[in-house]
């Protein structure tokens, strides 16, 4: 049986044998689809289950493996979590920066479009990551890095209006707008409130047009 | 043991009373491992057992398992809400208004977010706990409708509907753990956060 510091020591010859032993670099890269085969059936699984999270052996029957692969490659259901929440981050594909010259209304239906259709798109692997955090510290500060990232764009999205108003002030401001636009406000406006995604839209772009100061006048 | 037959009645009474009283400790008891402990979704019978200072049997005496235990503290964090925040200042002016409901609502959050996001978590295999999530919401929503009503009155049917969505969304459970928690806001500091929000959100009073 091989252990798996023996597996742990093949990426490195791999590495270190480039175009040298072609079967270690096979199997290297047989461990690695598998890997990655592990973490895309738990993230369809996660989002099917939702809020709930699978267990290795669904897991492993989604990825077309055994739970013995499943655990090979990590030492726990946390642990594949914490991977399978990076590899969809590290899929996020940024949304465009606000354009040279756009307006107060353009740069608020731009915002609004882009983040309702993230909001859409990953509901279902948010619930999961938020019901399921625990007190993993891992994921928690995944969820904060995600968080801090709407922040982020909020602030590009809004830096006219921002820049005239105090530090307390922007910052106030960009704690609602993010609660605001919270990937749950979406999924109530959608389920509980009953709304279509235009009327959500909407909804968001009546109350950060209200919410942000005045946009200053062009120079 | 014999009972004449005027004794009778206060003696059923009583050990009613005695185990309404012990339901509630045991309700009480959950709660707190709830606020104590928030990562975990469902203390066990004997944590919330000890915490109460009854036996395991009694909390099975009462509630035929856990999941109905946490719908009748459901049930006892919704009353208790509406007991300790009932509207204040309705007639006040706009601060007063806007500063009464976010001082009620943020304590409400405060004291309840832990079982907030126990329902929530839960509220996908329980259809009782769907219905009590919803009331709470809708009690929220009522109560914004009743606080706000000067502003809200000059709007059309639609931005009503738009604002107290938008309000409701800013001034929720988890909005306000965010501010506590993430961005470490006192409680004070956190309420101007709202205020100020709020303030923003409402259109124009109308004059009296």
């Amino acid at each position: 049986m091989v252990r798996q510091t023996d597996r742990q020591a093949e990426p490195q010859s791999a590495a270190a044998g480039a175009g040298g032993d072609g079967k270690i670099d096979g199997r290297h890269l047989r461990s690695q689809r598998t890997r990655l085969r592990i973490i895309e059936g738990y993230l369809e699984l996660a989002a099917e289950m939702s809020p709930l999270i699978p267990t290795a052996a669904q897991i492993a029957e989604r990825a077309g493996c055994s739970a013995r692969s499943v655990f090979e490659r990590f030492p726990d259901i946390h642990s594949l979590q914490v991977a399978a929440v990076d590899h969809a981050v590290a899929l996020i594909v940024p949304s465009p920066p606000p354009r040279e010259g756009d307006g107060r209304e353009a740069r608020i239906r731009a915002q609004v479009e882009s983040r309702s259709r993230s909001c859409q798109t990953w509901l279902p692997l948010w619930r999961s990551l938020i019901a399921n955090q625990g007190d993993s510290t891992e994921l928690r500060a995944r969820v904060a890095c995600l968080r801090q990232g709407v922040m982020d764009r909020l602030s590009a999205m809004y830096e006219p209006e921002l820049s005239t108003v105090p530090e307390a002030e922007r910052r106030r401001v960009l704690i609602i707008l993010e609660a605001l636009t919270d990937t749950e406000s979406w999924a109530r406006m959608r389920e509980y409130f009953g709304l279509s995604t235009e009327e959500a839209r909407a909804t968001w772009h009546q109350a950060i047009d209200r919410l942000l100061p005045p946009t200053p006048a062009a120079p | 043991m014999s009972l004449t037959e005027g004794s009778k009645p206060a003696r059923i009474d009583g050990r009613r009373l005695r185990s309404e009283r012990t339901k509630q400790l045991i309700i009480e008891a959950y709660l707190s491992l709830l606020r104590e402990r928030p990562v975990v979704p469902m203390p066990t019978a004997a944590e919330i057992a000890e915490r109460a200072g009854y036996s395991v049997r009694s909390v099975f005496e009462r509630f035929p398992d856990l999941s109905k235990l946490r719908l009748a503290a459901t049930d006892y964090a919704l009353a208790q809400a509406a007991a300790l925040a009932p509207p204040r200042h309705v007639e006040g002016d706009r601060s007063t208004r806007i500063r009464s409901q976010v001082e009620t609502r943020a304590g409400t959050c405060e004291r309840g977010v832990a079982l907030w996001r126990v329902l929530l978590f839960s509220v996908a295999e329980d259809e009782q706990l769907r219905s009590r999530v919803e009331l709470g919401r809708k009690r929220t929503i009522e109560r914004l409708e009743v606080m706000y009503r000067p502003e809200l009155s000059t709007l059309s049917e639609k931005e009503r509907a738009y604002t107290l969505i938008a309000l409701e969304a800013i001034t929720d459970h988890e909005s306000w753990a965010r501010m506590r928690e993430q961005h470490r806001l006192s409680f004070e500091a956190a309420c101007a956060v709202w205020i100020d929000a709020i303030d923003r959100l409402l259109p124009p009073t109308p004059s009296a």
